[in-house]
């Protein structure tokens, strides 16, 4: 009874699940117990009725029109735009590279007119803010000469580096 | 749609962030008082280095830095320097060009002004007190004009 207990959950197993010498000593128990026998032909007589409806259900479900249905879902689909034009599009004649650059970024705002509008938009903030921060206050450009103008009689060094603004002597204080 | 809003938003951000941050009309300046001394055995801060060859040609052998710091002036505004003696001088950026930038340096005490103007990666040095006991304050201005 205890050797039942033991084996009775290998009962039913699939061939090569169990180790090899617990299998063969399953199959020595089987041949001498009849009630664990027994088990064993229920539990095969049961797999095997369990896959016989398995294999009848995927039997019933036809899948030749499978691939035909997909294909047609395919060729309904419209493409997807791709936001960049097909390398294979542009002219390889195209003399001039930053022509052939141009090209292309144009053909791409022309098919999508949001992007268009967001890039004309981002280029004229871009072009307040220059025309903002390089704004000309109408003052002419003075020439390019050190122009040093002392009130009180001091003294200048001119060095390569700068100016050195000196103290008169007589009015230093020393 | 996103995409594409997100898309402009991201370069018009990147255009602005490429623009220079600075006003026109702003200069950073570095503002330095120093203190010049005939007298004891020659030494210069490290930090007054870049007046070497400025510094070098007074008769002064001993320098100090007193104060040390950067200024953004805007021009026309005037901006005051208080010396260690207590006089004060007070500094006007009256013109900034790409590369010169033109100064007003008023020394208060002994009312005397100057106006000069440096080319860019030049510095003024100008005495802002009398000698006294062999030692006097100097002001350096070093501007740095938007290119």
């Amino acid at each position: 009874m205890r050797a039942c207990l033991r084996f009775a959950p290998m009962i039913g197993s699939r061939e090569g699940e169990l180790p090899a010498e617990e299998a063969r000593s399953l199959a020595a128990h089987l041949s001498e117990c009849p009630s664990c026998r027994a088990l064993s032909a229920e539990a095969a007589v049961l797999e095997g009725l369990v896959s016989e409806a398995l294999l009848a259900k995927a039997a019933a479900r036809d899948f030749s029109p499978f691939v035909d249905l997909v294909l047609s879902r395919v060729e309904r689909t419209p493409a997807r735009r791709s936001l960049w034009p097909r390398a294979t599009a542009l002219p390889r004649s195209t003399p001039a590279r930053g022509r052939g650059l141009a090209r292309p970024f144009l053909a791409l705002l022309a098919r999508n007119w949001k992007l268009a509008t967001a890039f004309a938009v981002a280029l004229v903030a871009a072009a307040s803010v220059f025309m903002y921060v390089h704004r000309d206050n109408g003052e002419p450009e003075e020439i390019a000469s050190l122009e040093i103008d002392l009130e009180g009689g001091d003294t200048v060094l001119q060095t390569s580096d700068g100016p050195v603004v000196l103290f008169a002597p007589d009015e230093s204080g020393s | 749609m996103t995409r594409l809003l997100a898309c402009g938003l991201a370069f018009g951000l990147a255009v602005l962030a490429s623009a220079p941050a600075r006003a026109r009309g702003d200069v950073p300046v570095h503002i330095r008082i120093i203190k010049g001394s005939k007298k004891g055995p020659a030494k210069m801060d490290a930090s007054l280095e870049p007046l070497k060859r400025q510094l070098s040609s007074l008769a002064y052998v001993r320098w100090e830095s007193a104060s040390d710091e950067e200024r953004t002036m805007v021009r026309g505004k005037l901006e005051s320097v208080k010396l260690p003696d207590g006089d004060e001088v007070t500094i006007v950026v009256q013109d900034e060009a790409p590369e010169k930038v033109t100064f007003e340096v008023t020394v208060v005490s002994r009312k005397t002004q100057s106006r000069l103007t440096v080319e860019k990666g030049q510095r003024i040095v100008h005495q802002v007190s009398g000698e006294k006991n062999g030692s006097a304050f100097f002001l350096t201005l070093y501007a740095t004009p938007e290119k």
